[in-house]
Protein backbone atom coordinates (compact mmCIF):
# COMPACT_ATOMS: atom_id res chain seq x y z
CA UNK A 1 0.00 0.00 0.00
CA UNK A 2 2.81 2.56 0.65
CA UNK A 3 4.27 1.75 -2.52
CA UNK A 4 1.27 2.84 -4.27
CA UNK A 5 0.79 5.68 -2.25
CA UNK A 6 4.31 7.20 -2.90
CA UNK A 7 4.02 6.49 -6.68
CA UNK A 8 0.72 8.54 -6.98
CA UNK A 9 1.75 11.35 -9.35
CA UNK A 10 1.21 14.67 -7.69
CA UNK A 11 0.75 17.50 -9.78
CA UNK A 12 3.35 20.41 -9.74
CA UNK A 13 5.04 19.16 -6.65
CA UNK A 14 8.64 20.69 -7.72
CA UNK A 15 6.87 23.84 -8.26
CA UNK A 16 4.65 23.33 -5.44
CA UNK A 17 7.54 23.42 -3.12
CA UNK A 18 9.47 25.84 -4.26
CA UNK A 19 7.01 28.48 -4.22
CA UNK A 20 5.89 27.46 -0.22
CA UNK A 21 10.10 27.38 0.35
CA UNK A 22 10.08 30.84 -0.97
CA UNK A 23 6.79 31.88 1.36
CA UNK A 24 8.43 30.13 4.06
CA UNK A 25 11.79 31.50 3.68
CA UNK A 26 10.27 34.91 3.60
CA UNK A 27 8.32 34.24 6.92
CA UNK A 28 11.12 33.21 8.68
CA UNK A 29 12.94 35.91 7.56
CA UNK A 30 10.47 38.42 9.10
CA UNK A 31 10.51 36.52 12.49
CA UNK A 32 11.74 37.81 15.48
CA UNK A 33 14.06 35.28 16.98
CA UNK A 34 13.64 34.90 20.81
CA UNK A 35 15.45 36.39 22.64
CA UNK A 36 14.98 39.47 21.06
CA UNK A 37 11.09 39.30 21.68
CA UNK A 38 11.91 38.25 25.53
CA UNK A 39 13.62 41.81 25.93
CA UNK A 40 11.92 43.81 28.61
CA UNK A 41 11.56 47.16 26.55
CA UNK A 42 9.52 46.45 23.99
CA UNK A 43 7.11 44.84 26.31
CA UNK A 44 6.88 47.57 28.41
CA UNK A 45 6.45 49.91 25.04
CA UNK A 46 3.64 47.83 24.02
CA UNK A 47 1.80 47.54 26.99
CA UNK A 48 2.34 51.02 27.32
CA UNK A 49 0.68 51.58 23.80
CA UNK A 50 -1.92 49.42 25.01
CA UNK A 51 -3.22 50.84 27.86
CA UNK A 52 -3.73 54.18 26.35
CA UNK A 53 -5.08 52.82 22.92
CA UNK A 54 -7.91 50.83 24.87
CA UNK A 55 -8.89 53.89 25.54
CA UNK A 56 -7.73 54.80 28.85
CA UNK A 57 -6.95 58.21 28.62
CA UNK A 58 -6.69 59.34 32.33
CA UNK A 59 -4.03 61.44 32.99
CA UNK A 60 -1.98 58.03 34.30
CA UNK A 61 -2.64 56.96 30.89
CA UNK A 62 -1.81 59.90 29.52
CA UNK A 63 1.76 60.07 31.59
CA UNK A 64 2.29 56.34 29.93
CA UNK A 65 2.22 58.03 26.44
CA UNK A 66 4.23 60.29 27.44
CA UNK A 67 6.92 58.43 29.05
CA UNK A 68 6.82 56.06 26.27
CA UNK A 69 8.21 58.90 23.78
CA UNK A 70 9.74 60.44 26.20
CA UNK A 71 12.20 57.42 26.46
CA UNK A 72 11.97 56.59 22.94
CA UNK A 73 12.04 59.64 21.16
CA UNK A 74 9.40 61.08 18.44
CA UNK A 75 12.01 60.81 15.28
CA UNK A 76 9.41 62.85 13.22
CA UNK A 77 5.90 64.14 13.23
CA UNK A 78 3.85 63.92 10.03
CA UNK A 79 1.20 66.46 9.46
CA UNK A 80 -0.65 63.89 7.49
CA UNK A 81 -0.65 60.23 6.71
CA UNK A 82 1.79 59.96 3.93
CA UNK A 83 2.73 56.77 4.12
CA UNK A 84 2.74 53.23 6.35
CA UNK A 85 6.04 52.17 8.18
CA UNK A 86 4.95 48.52 7.11
CA UNK A 87 3.68 46.53 4.39
CA UNK A 88 0.06 46.09 4.48
CA UNK A 89 -3.10 48.26 4.45
CA UNK A 90 -4.69 49.80 7.70
CA UNK A 91 -8.59 49.35 7.53
CA UNK A 92 -9.87 52.79 9.41
CA UNK A 93 -13.58 53.63 10.37
CA UNK A 94 -14.52 57.39 10.38
CA UNK A 95 -17.69 59.40 11.05
CA UNK A 96 -17.61 59.55 6.78
CA UNK A 97 -17.54 55.66 6.81
CA UNK A 98 -14.79 52.91 6.48
CA UNK A 99 -11.62 53.45 4.57
CA UNK A 100 -8.94 51.32 3.15
CA UNK A 101 -5.33 53.05 3.49
CA UNK A 102 -2.23 51.83 1.08
CA UNK A 103 1.44 51.52 2.27
CA UNK A 104 1.88 54.56 -0.11
CA UNK A 105 -0.51 56.35 1.74
CA UNK A 106 -3.20 56.55 -0.25
CA UNK A 107 -6.83 56.14 0.83
CA UNK A 108 -10.46 54.64 -0.29
CA UNK A 109 -13.22 55.14 0.95
CA UNK A 110 -15.57 51.97 0.69
CA UNK A 111 -18.60 53.13 2.00
CA UNK A 112 -20.86 54.61 5.00
CA UNK A 113 -20.07 52.01 7.39
CA UNK A 114 -19.69 52.18 10.99
CA UNK A 115 -17.53 48.89 12.17
CA UNK A 116 -15.03 46.86 9.81
CA UNK A 117 -12.57 44.06 9.51
CA UNK A 118 -10.65 42.51 7.48
CA UNK A 119 -10.54 38.60 6.21
CA UNK A 120 -7.69 36.15 7.35
CA UNK A 121 -5.90 37.28 4.19
CA UNK A 122 -7.13 40.29 3.64
CA UNK A 123 -8.33 39.77 0.48
CA UNK A 124 -12.07 41.14 1.21
CA UNK A 125 -14.09 43.06 4.30
CA UNK A 126 -16.89 42.54 6.18
CA UNK A 127 -18.37 45.44 7.27
CA UNK A 128 -21.55 46.67 8.80
CA UNK A 129 -24.04 49.48 9.15
CA UNK A 130 -26.87 49.88 10.94
CA UNK A 131 -29.37 46.81 9.42
CA UNK A 132 -27.06 45.14 7.11
CA UNK A 133 -23.53 42.62 6.95
CA UNK A 134 -21.78 43.62 3.93
CA UNK A 135 -18.85 41.64 2.11
CA UNK A 136 -16.73 43.67 -0.32
CA UNK A 137 -13.24 43.72 -1.71
CA UNK A 138 -10.95 46.49 -0.85
CA UNK A 139 -11.79 48.29 -3.83
CA UNK A 140 -15.12 48.49 -2.16
CA UNK A 141 -17.03 46.35 -4.43
CA UNK A 142 -19.98 44.29 -2.19
CA UNK A 143 -20.07 40.71 -2.88
CA UNK A 144 -22.87 39.81 -0.79
CA UNK A 145 -25.31 41.18 2.19
CA UNK A 146 -27.04 40.05 4.63
CA UNK A 147 -29.88 42.50 6.01
CA UNK A 148 -29.83 41.75 9.82
CA UNK A 149 -31.04 44.19 12.74
CA UNK A 150 -28.32 46.00 14.80
CA UNK A 151 -25.58 44.94 13.42
CA UNK A 152 -21.71 44.81 15.19
CA UNK A 153 -18.47 43.88 15.77
CA UNK A 154 -18.03 41.60 12.96
CA UNK A 155 -15.26 39.23 12.74
CA UNK A 156 -13.63 37.24 9.81
CA UNK A 157 -11.77 33.88 10.71
CA UNK A 158 -10.48 30.83 9.41
CA UNK A 159 -8.30 29.20 6.68
CA UNK A 160 -7.93 30.40 3.13
CA UNK A 161 -9.98 27.88 1.80
CA UNK A 162 -13.17 27.96 4.10
CA UNK A 163 -13.93 30.55 6.15
CA UNK A 164 -16.78 32.13 9.06
CA UNK A 165 -17.88 35.45 10.18
CA UNK A 166 -19.21 36.02 13.39
CA UNK A 167 -20.90 39.48 14.35
CA UNK A 168 -23.75 40.29 16.92
CA UNK A 169 -26.96 41.37 15.74
CA UNK A 170 -30.07 42.56 18.13
CA UNK A 171 -27.94 41.20 21.01
CA UNK A 172 -27.47 38.20 19.66
CA UNK A 173 -23.77 36.48 19.06
CA UNK A 174 -24.33 35.04 15.08
CA UNK A 175 -22.02 32.88 12.31
CA UNK A 176 -22.34 32.84 8.82
CA UNK A 177 -20.05 31.01 6.24
CA UNK A 178 -17.37 33.82 4.25
CA UNK A 179 -20.12 33.19 1.02
CA UNK A 180 -23.18 34.62 3.57
CA UNK A 181 -24.63 31.55 3.51
CA UNK A 182 -25.66 29.69 6.48
CA UNK A 183 -26.27 32.56 9.18
CA UNK A 184 -27.22 31.14 12.81
CA UNK A 185 -27.38 31.82 15.91
CA UNK A 186 -24.11 31.11 18.04
CA UNK A 187 -24.92 32.71 21.52
CA UNK A 188 -28.14 34.57 22.67
CA UNK A 189 -26.10 34.96 25.89
CA UNK A 190 -23.20 36.46 24.79
CA UNK A 191 -21.29 39.99 25.47
CA UNK A 192 -21.41 42.56 23.27
CA UNK A 193 -17.39 42.58 23.10
CA UNK A 194 -15.54 41.88 19.99
CA UNK A 195 -15.03 38.27 19.39
CA UNK A 196 -11.85 36.42 18.40
CA UNK A 197 -11.02 33.57 15.91
CA UNK A 198 -8.41 30.86 16.95
CA UNK A 199 -5.75 31.39 13.99
CA UNK A 200 -4.59 27.80 14.91
CA UNK A 201 -7.78 25.52 15.74
CA UNK A 202 -10.05 25.54 12.64
CA UNK A 203 -13.10 27.31 13.20
CA UNK A 204 -12.94 28.09 17.15
CA UNK A 205 -14.46 31.30 18.37
CA UNK A 206 -13.87 32.69 21.73
CA UNK A 207 -16.10 35.44 23.14
CA UNK A 208 -17.29 36.78 26.26
CA UNK A 209 -20.22 35.65 28.23
CA UNK A 210 -22.81 37.93 30.03
CA UNK A 211 -21.40 36.37 33.16
CA UNK A 212 -18.51 37.55 32.45
CA UNK A 213 -16.44 34.10 31.37
CA UNK A 214 -14.68 33.11 28.20
CA UNK A 215 -16.21 30.84 26.04
CA UNK A 216 -14.02 29.14 23.40
CA UNK A 217 -16.90 27.39 20.91
CA UNK A 218 -16.84 25.47 17.83
CA UNK A 219 -19.18 26.92 15.42
CA UNK A 220 -19.65 24.30 12.92
CA UNK A 221 -20.47 21.63 15.64
CA UNK A 222 -21.64 23.92 18.74
CA UNK A 223 -19.15 22.28 21.00
CA UNK A 224 -18.25 24.51 23.86
CA UNK A 225 -14.53 23.84 24.09
CA UNK A 226 -13.69 25.77 26.87
CA UNK A 227 -16.39 27.33 29.42
CA UNK A 228 -13.68 29.37 31.34
CA UNK A 229 -10.92 30.06 28.97
CA UNK A 230 -8.43 32.88 29.38
CA UNK A 231 -9.74 36.61 29.03
CA UNK A 232 -6.00 36.74 26.89
CA UNK A 233 -7.50 34.87 24.23
CA UNK A 234 -10.32 38.25 23.04
CA UNK A 235 -9.47 40.03 20.58
CA UNK A 236 -6.89 42.72 22.22
CA UNK A 237 -8.85 46.15 22.98
CA UNK A 238 -5.85 47.98 22.07
CA UNK A 239 -2.49 46.86 19.81
CA UNK A 240 -2.93 46.75 16.24
CA UNK A 241 0.29 45.20 14.93
CA UNK A 242 1.67 44.93 11.21
CA UNK A 243 1.48 41.79 9.45
CA UNK A 244 5.15 41.56 9.75
CA UNK A 245 4.45 41.98 13.26
CA UNK A 246 7.32 44.56 13.88
CA UNK A 247 5.13 48.10 14.29
CA UNK A 248 1.98 48.93 16.12
CA UNK A 249 -0.41 51.68 16.00
CA UNK A 250 -2.44 52.75 17.92
CA UNK A 251 -4.47 56.48 17.96
CA UNK A 252 -4.42 58.79 20.81
CA UNK A 253 -8.11 60.66 20.44
CA UNK A 254 -6.95 63.62 22.84
CA UNK A 255 -3.76 64.40 20.51
CA UNK A 256 -5.83 63.43 17.47
CA UNK A 257 -2.58 61.69 16.38
CA UNK A 258 -1.44 58.06 15.00
CA UNK A 259 1.71 56.72 16.86
CA UNK A 260 3.52 54.27 15.54
CA UNK A 261 5.87 52.26 17.32
CA UNK A 262 8.33 49.86 16.08
CA UNK A 263 8.67 46.40 18.59
CA UNK A 264 12.14 45.55 17.48
CA UNK A 265 15.24 47.65 16.73
CA UNK A 266 16.19 50.32 16.86
CA UNK A 267 13.14 51.67 18.73
CA UNK A 268 11.23 54.53 16.45
CA UNK A 269 8.07 56.40 17.19
CA UNK A 270 6.09 57.97 14.59
CA UNK A 271 3.39 59.88 14.67
CA UNK A 272 0.70 61.32 12.40
CA UNK A 273 -0.93 64.34 13.51
CA UNK A 274 -4.63 66.16 12.33
CA UNK A 275 -5.74 62.59 11.68
CA UNK A 276 -9.57 62.67 12.13
CA UNK A 277 -9.37 65.69 8.85
CA UNK A 278 -7.78 63.26 6.99
CA UNK A 279 -11.00 60.73 7.24
CA UNK A 280 -13.12 63.61 7.07
CA UNK A 281 -14.66 62.93 10.55
CA UNK A 282 -15.78 65.03 13.39
CA UNK A 283 -14.28 62.31 15.99
CA UNK A 284 -11.34 60.49 15.86
CA UNK A 285 -11.62 57.39 13.95
CA UNK A 286 -11.51 53.53 14.79
CA UNK A 287 -7.95 51.34 13.27
CA UNK A 288 -9.74 48.56 12.87
CA UNK A 289 -6.88 46.12 11.61
CA UNK A 290 -4.02 46.41 9.47
CA UNK A 291 -3.48 43.41 7.27
CA UNK A 292 -1.38 41.59 4.82
CA UNK A 293 0.28 43.22 1.43
CA UNK A 294 -1.71 42.74 -1.14
CA UNK B 1 15.95 12.03 15.32
CA UNK B 2 19.23 13.32 16.64
CA UNK B 3 19.89 15.28 13.02
CA UNK B 4 16.38 16.53 12.82
CA UNK B 5 16.51 18.02 16.83
CA UNK B 6 19.57 20.10 15.86
CA UNK B 7 17.88 21.59 12.88
CA UNK B 8 15.30 22.52 15.06
CA UNK B 9 17.63 24.01 17.35
CA UNK B 10 19.35 25.66 14.74
CA UNK B 11 15.61 26.90 13.39
CA UNK B 12 14.95 28.52 16.92
CA UNK B 13 18.02 30.37 16.68
CA UNK B 14 17.75 31.62 13.50
CA UNK B 15 19.38 29.78 11.00
CA UNK B 16 17.98 29.92 7.82
CA UNK B 17 19.59 26.76 6.86
CA UNK B 18 18.56 24.51 9.36
CA UNK B 19 14.92 25.71 8.44
CA UNK B 20 15.57 25.03 5.07
CA UNK B 21 16.98 21.44 6.31
CA UNK B 22 13.82 20.72 7.75
CA UNK B 23 11.52 21.97 4.93
CA UNK B 24 13.12 19.87 2.45
CA UNK B 25 13.09 16.85 4.70
CA UNK B 26 9.25 17.33 5.19
CA UNK B 27 7.83 18.97 2.34
CA UNK B 28 7.32 15.85 0.55
CA UNK B 29 5.33 14.16 2.49
CA UNK B 30 3.50 16.63 3.96
CA UNK B 31 2.21 17.47 0.82
CA UNK B 32 1.73 14.32 -0.48
CA UNK B 33 -0.36 13.74 2.23
CA UNK B 34 -2.50 16.67 1.98
CA UNK B 35 -3.04 15.89 -1.76
CA UNK B 36 -4.22 12.31 -0.74
CA UNK B 37 -6.74 13.57 1.33
CA UNK B 38 -8.12 16.49 -0.62
CA UNK B 39 -7.50 15.19 -3.91
CA UNK B 40 -6.21 18.90 -5.27
CA UNK B 41 -2.52 20.12 -6.02
CA UNK B 42 -3.93 23.73 -5.44
CA UNK B 43 -5.35 22.84 -1.93
CA UNK B 44 -2.71 20.63 -0.85
CA UNK B 45 0.27 23.36 -1.43
CA UNK B 46 -2.07 25.54 0.45
CA UNK B 47 -2.09 23.55 3.19
CA UNK B 48 0.65 22.27 3.59
CA UNK B 49 2.52 25.67 3.29
CA UNK B 50 0.19 26.98 6.01
CA UNK B 51 1.08 24.44 8.10
CA UNK B 52 4.91 25.02 8.13
CA UNK B 53 4.01 28.86 8.36
CA UNK B 54 2.18 27.54 11.53
CA UNK B 55 5.45 25.63 12.47
CA UNK B 56 7.73 29.18 12.12
CA UNK B 57 5.01 31.01 14.17
CA UNK B 58 5.10 28.45 17.42
CA UNK B 59 9.16 27.40 16.46
CA UNK B 60 9.97 29.20 19.54
CA UNK B 61 7.44 26.70 21.66
CA UNK B 62 8.47 23.85 19.84
CA UNK B 63 9.77 21.48 22.59
CA UNK B 64 12.50 20.15 20.78
CA UNK B 65 12.96 16.75 22.31
CA UNK B 66 9.93 15.62 19.85
CA UNK B 67 9.87 15.00 16.79
CA UNK B 68 9.26 17.58 14.14
CA UNK B 69 7.44 15.38 11.88
CA UNK B 70 4.34 13.89 13.83
CA UNK B 71 3.63 17.73 15.14
CA UNK B 72 3.69 18.90 11.54
CA UNK B 73 1.49 15.61 10.19
CA UNK B 74 -1.24 16.76 13.10
CA UNK B 75 -1.61 20.22 11.47
CA UNK B 76 -1.30 18.91 7.88
CA UNK B 77 -3.98 16.26 8.13
CA UNK B 78 -6.45 17.80 10.15
CA UNK B 79 -6.68 20.72 7.71
CA UNK B 80 -7.09 18.34 4.92
CA UNK B 81 -9.98 17.01 6.62
CA UNK B 82 -11.60 20.28 7.42
CA UNK B 83 -11.07 21.56 3.77
CA UNK B 84 -12.53 18.51 2.65
CA UNK B 85 -15.42 18.65 4.52
CA UNK B 86 -15.82 22.46 3.53
CA UNK B 87 -14.74 22.00 -0.31
CA UNK B 88 -18.19 23.30 -1.69
CA UNK B 89 -19.51 25.62 0.78
CA UNK B 90 -18.16 28.99 2.29
CA UNK B 91 -15.13 29.31 0.72
CA UNK B 92 -13.14 32.77 0.32
CA UNK B 93 -11.39 31.71 -2.55
CA UNK B 94 -14.75 30.77 -3.91
CA UNK B 95 -15.81 34.11 -4.10
CA UNK B 96 -13.56 34.27 -7.33
CA UNK B 97 -13.32 32.48 -9.90
CA UNK B 98 -11.83 28.86 -8.26
CA UNK B 99 -10.77 25.88 -10.65
CA UNK B 100 -12.36 22.51 -10.69
CA UNK B 101 -10.44 20.18 -8.02
CA UNK B 102 -8.15 17.06 -9.28
CA UNK B 103 -10.76 14.45 -7.96
CA UNK B 104 -12.68 15.04 -10.85
CA UNK B 105 -10.59 13.83 -12.87
CA UNK B 106 -9.34 11.02 -11.42
CA UNK B 107 -9.30 7.47 -13.02
CA UNK B 108 -9.67 3.90 -11.91
CA UNK B 109 -6.44 4.24 -9.69
CA UNK B 110 -5.65 3.87 -5.67
CA UNK B 111 -6.51 7.72 -5.82
CA UNK B 112 -9.71 7.47 -7.21
CA UNK B 113 -10.46 4.68 -4.98
CA UNK B 114 -9.37 6.53 -1.99
CA UNK B 115 -11.55 9.86 -3.10
CA UNK B 116 -14.36 7.58 -2.85
CA UNK B 117 -14.16 7.50 1.02
CA UNK B 118 -15.00 9.71 3.61
CA UNK B 119 -12.64 11.98 4.11
CA UNK B 120 -11.19 11.42 8.17
CA UNK B 121 -11.20 7.39 6.72
CA UNK B 122 -8.98 8.97 3.86
CA UNK B 123 -6.45 10.69 6.24
CA UNK B 124 -6.31 7.93 8.61
CA UNK B 125 -5.24 5.16 5.85
CA UNK B 126 -2.80 8.07 4.74
CA UNK B 127 -1.15 8.67 8.12
CA UNK B 128 -0.97 4.62 8.15
CA UNK B 129 0.13 3.43 4.75
CA UNK B 130 2.15 6.88 3.88
CA UNK B 131 3.32 7.91 6.80
CA UNK B 132 3.53 4.70 8.86
CA UNK B 133 1.79 5.54 12.02
CA UNK B 134 0.89 2.82 14.26
CA UNK B 135 -2.90 3.36 14.93
CA UNK B 136 -2.02 4.37 18.29
CA UNK B 137 -0.16 7.02 17.17
CA UNK B 138 -3.04 8.15 14.88
CA UNK B 139 -5.06 7.92 17.40
CA UNK B 140 -2.92 10.35 19.35
CA UNK B 141 -2.33 12.42 16.37
CA UNK B 142 -6.12 13.08 15.59
CA UNK B 143 -7.66 12.72 19.11
CA UNK B 144 -9.89 10.07 18.34
CA UNK B 145 -10.51 6.47 20.39
CA UNK B 146 -7.70 3.54 19.28
CA UNK B 147 -10.75 1.07 18.37
CA UNK B 148 -12.48 4.06 16.20
CA UNK B 149 -8.93 4.33 14.18
CA UNK B 150 -8.71 0.71 13.82
CA UNK B 151 -12.08 0.10 12.48
CA UNK B 152 -11.39 2.87 10.03
CA UNK B 153 -8.60 1.55 8.56
CA UNK B 154 -9.98 -1.86 8.58
CA UNK B 155 -13.28 -0.25 6.57
CA UNK B 156 -10.86 1.65 3.96
CA UNK B 157 -8.80 -1.05 3.71
CA UNK B 158 -11.62 -3.03 2.72
CA UNK B 159 -13.62 -0.40 0.08
CA UNK B 160 -10.37 0.01 -1.47
CA UNK B 161 -9.99 -3.79 -1.84
CA UNK B 162 -13.51 -3.92 -3.97
CA UNK B 163 -12.52 -0.49 -5.99
CA UNK B 164 -9.05 -1.09 -7.12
Amino acid sequence: MRHELEQIEVPGEHEARERSWTIVRAAYAEREPSERRRSWKPIVVLAGVAVVAAGLLSPPGRAVLDEIREVVGVERSQPALFSLPAPGRLLVTADSGTWVVEQDGSKRLLGPYREASWSPFGRFVVAARANELVALTPDGTVRWSLARPDVRLPRWGGTRTDTRIAYFSGGQLRVVGGDGEGDRVLDEDAAARAPAWQQESGHRLAYAARDGSVRVVDVDTGDVVDRDAAVSLLEPQAAIVSPDRRWTVVGWADADQLVFTRLGRPRRVHAVSNVSAQFRSRSFPTIEGWCCAP
Amino acid sequence: MGSEGAHVRGAQRGSASDLEALFRLHWPRAYRAAFLVVHDAAAAEDIAQEAFLAAIRNLDRFDRRRPFGPWLHRIVVNRAIDWTRARQLRAESELVDAPAPEAERLDGTVLAALAALPPDHRAVIVLRHLLEYTPGEIAELLGLPRGTVNSRLRRGLDSLRETV
